[in-house]
């Protein structure tokens, strides 16, 4: 577990990083955007990018806060890592051939498989927690606020969201032997669930609508998860947990 | 000091296998299969490649699932994926790939995962007696020092069985003396090995028995001196072109000597009376040609399918 933790430890400062990258600057640039908010609305040539901006509009600070780090920044940079983190897993080691010698060791492979989940994921969510805390300190040098806690469930709900991704990407990972294409194809689907998310009359058939700023704009006014959403995304990547695991039994090297 | 055979065969079984048998699609890898292997012994699984050596170790650790069969060692039955018999032997797969952003003293600490201290120490030890740079990076290593490492681990941990695929490909002549020298050392206190490999003649000196595989069937148990008492009346003779040996094999057959030729090699059938003093004869004519070469006394592995069972060694 150790060395598994060690080998996503820089991947998910990296993320971190580039998240907070994202985040800060543009958290940073509300005053002037605040001012500007109808110039911006007036040259977006999505209808579906203009109601977000009215939605800015009418809430504030923390509508926006919520679409710069949630909708943009955690799930564009987050499908991109929940796929990094997971396609390697097993086809990684496939690939390079040592999934024999790692098959080898005198560990169950229910353990083997759910240490390196595990692990996987918590690179994917600890670092979206962690920007999400430093969001207070970053509104405090605009003068503005923002409910900690929302911000906390939130992270709850987008990392469930991007949860599935990485739950899925790790079942195709533990019957493959080529990570490339698996990553490939499934960064494609992302940004082509992620185009039609734009499109009016496609937007219900994205599955960005699960995280979008409606979601998180629910759970900062509501104060709690909507079980709704977050129940299916859980038990979606329960399943392919338990998906992973029998596939992984029945795996050779 | 007693005999460690002696002590432990009547104890218990190191490995015992009933109808063991793998399946990769229409692939029949590894025939119904009945294996028994006594502690301190030293059985060598002898067969070309894709004969199912490699399939029935794997099988034996839970690398691979079995489709039918019964698995117990050290008196452990299989049970789940394996885990349990894996934390009872050492196993050493024939594929040499490793972790190469590891140094050695890392890769050695992950294979021996769950194991105690001391095997850890003790593989340390091992690995720097075999002259392994332990804090370089596997990516500076050779393929023989790769091999090396992956024999360390897998002789250090303190159970009584192992499962050694492949274990000398690659090494040279001294290593491989080295490493088969240590073998028979384990043994000889009393731990079983199971090691395959497709070069007879790298392993069978240390071995009490070998069993031929091919296409995944069991073809025979021998032991060393049995085999090397039937290779003790074949000659090959290599000669510079099919030609060559072809003449010398119709020659021979006329005169009503068993031979049968491939290529540019001839393979004799001696006198089973005196067969040096036969070889000595063939070699004194002028009358044949030349061969280039001549093995005596043990045989390719190809030959000695050929010669014990009738059949090409793919």
């Amino acid at each position: 577990m150790e060395r598994t933790l060690r080998a996503y430890l820089i991947p998910s400062l990296l993320f971190a990083l580039l998240l907070e990258a994202m985040t800060a600057p543009a958290i940073l640039y509300w005053p002037d955007f605040e001012d500007h908010v109808e110039t911006y609305r007036d040259i977006l040539p999505f209808e579906s990018v203009r109601r977000m901006i009215d939605s800015i509009a009418e809430s504030g600070v923390s509508a926006y806060v919520n679409l710069q780090h949630f909708y943009k920044a955690c799930n564009v940079l987050g499908t991109a890592a929940a796929v990094f983190f997971a396609v390697g897993a097993v086809a990684g080691e496939a690939n390079r051939g040592t999934l024999e010698l790692w098959l080898s060791r005198p560990v169950s492979r229910t353990r083997m498989l759910l240490e390196r989940y595990v692990a996987g994921a918590l690179a994917l969510t600890l670092p979206i927690f962690a920007t999400s805390a430093t969001i207070p300190y970053l509104l405090e040098q605009i003068g503005e606020t923002m409910s900690f806690s929302g911000l906390m469930l939130s992270s709850v709900h987008q990392s469930l969201f991007l949860l599935v991704l990485y739950s899925l990407a790790f079942c195709i990972s533990t019957v493959s032997s080529r990570p490339l294409p698996i990553a490939l194809g499934l960064l494609f689907f992302t940004i082509f669930q992620f185009s039609i998310y734009l499109v009016m009359e496609w937007t219900h058939y994205s599955w960005f609508r699960l995280a979008d700023l409606d979601d998180f704009q629910t759970i900062l006014r509501t104060g709690h998860l909507n079980a709704s959403i977050c129940g299916p995304l859980a038990a979606a990547s329960g399943l392919l947990v338990v998906a992973s695991l029998w596939l992984f039994h029945r795996r050779t090297p | 000091m007693s005999d460690p055979k002696a002590s432990h065969s009547s104890a218990t079984i190191a490995i015992r296998v009933r109808g063991l048998s793998r399946r990769f699609g229409t692939n029949q890898a590894l025939a119904p299969i009945d294996i028994d292997i006594a502690p301190g012994e030293i059985v060598g699984l002898i067969g070309p490649n894709g004969s199912g050596k490699s399939t029935l170790l794997r099988c034996l650790t839970g690398v691979v699932r079995k489709d039918t069969g019964e698995i117990s060692i050290d008196g452990e039955d299989f049970a789940g994926d394996g885990a349990n018999i894996r934390r009872r032997v050492t196993y050493s797969p024939g594929e040499v790939n490793t972790y190469g952003e590891l140094s050695g003293s890392g890769h050695l600490a992950w294979l021996l995962r769950g194991r105690d201290k001391q095997t850890h120490a003790r593989a340390h030890e091992l690995a720097a007696d075999l002259g392994l740079p332990l804090r370089s990076k596997l990516r500076t290593y050779s393929h023989g020092m790769k091999r090396q490492l992956l024999f360390a681990a897998a002789i250090a941990p303190a159970v009584r069985v192992r499962l050694l695929d492949e274990i000398t490909e690659g090494l040279d002549p001294a290593m491989r003396a080295t490493i088969l020298d240590q073998l028979r050392a384990d043994a000889d206190a009393g731990n079983a090995t199971l090691l395959s490999s497709h070069h007879f003649g790298e392993v069978d000196r240390v071995c009490d028995r070998l069993i031929f595989l091919d296409a995944g069937k069991k073809l025979a148990e021998e032991s060393p001196a049995t085999i090397a008492e039937r290779a003790r009346v074949l000659a090959t003779f290599e000669y510079a072109d099919p030609d060559a040996a072809r003449a010398a094999n119709e020659r021979l057959t006329a005169e009503g000597t068993h031979a049968d030729h491939t290529n540019s090699n001839l393979l004799i059938q001696l006198d089973k009376d005196d067969p040096q003093a036969h070889l000595a004869r063939l070699l004194a004519r002028t009358d044949l040609p030349a061969p280039t070469s001549v093995l005596y006394g043990q045989l390719p592995l190809a030959d000695l399918y050929r010669e014990l069972y009738g059949r090409e060694a793919c």
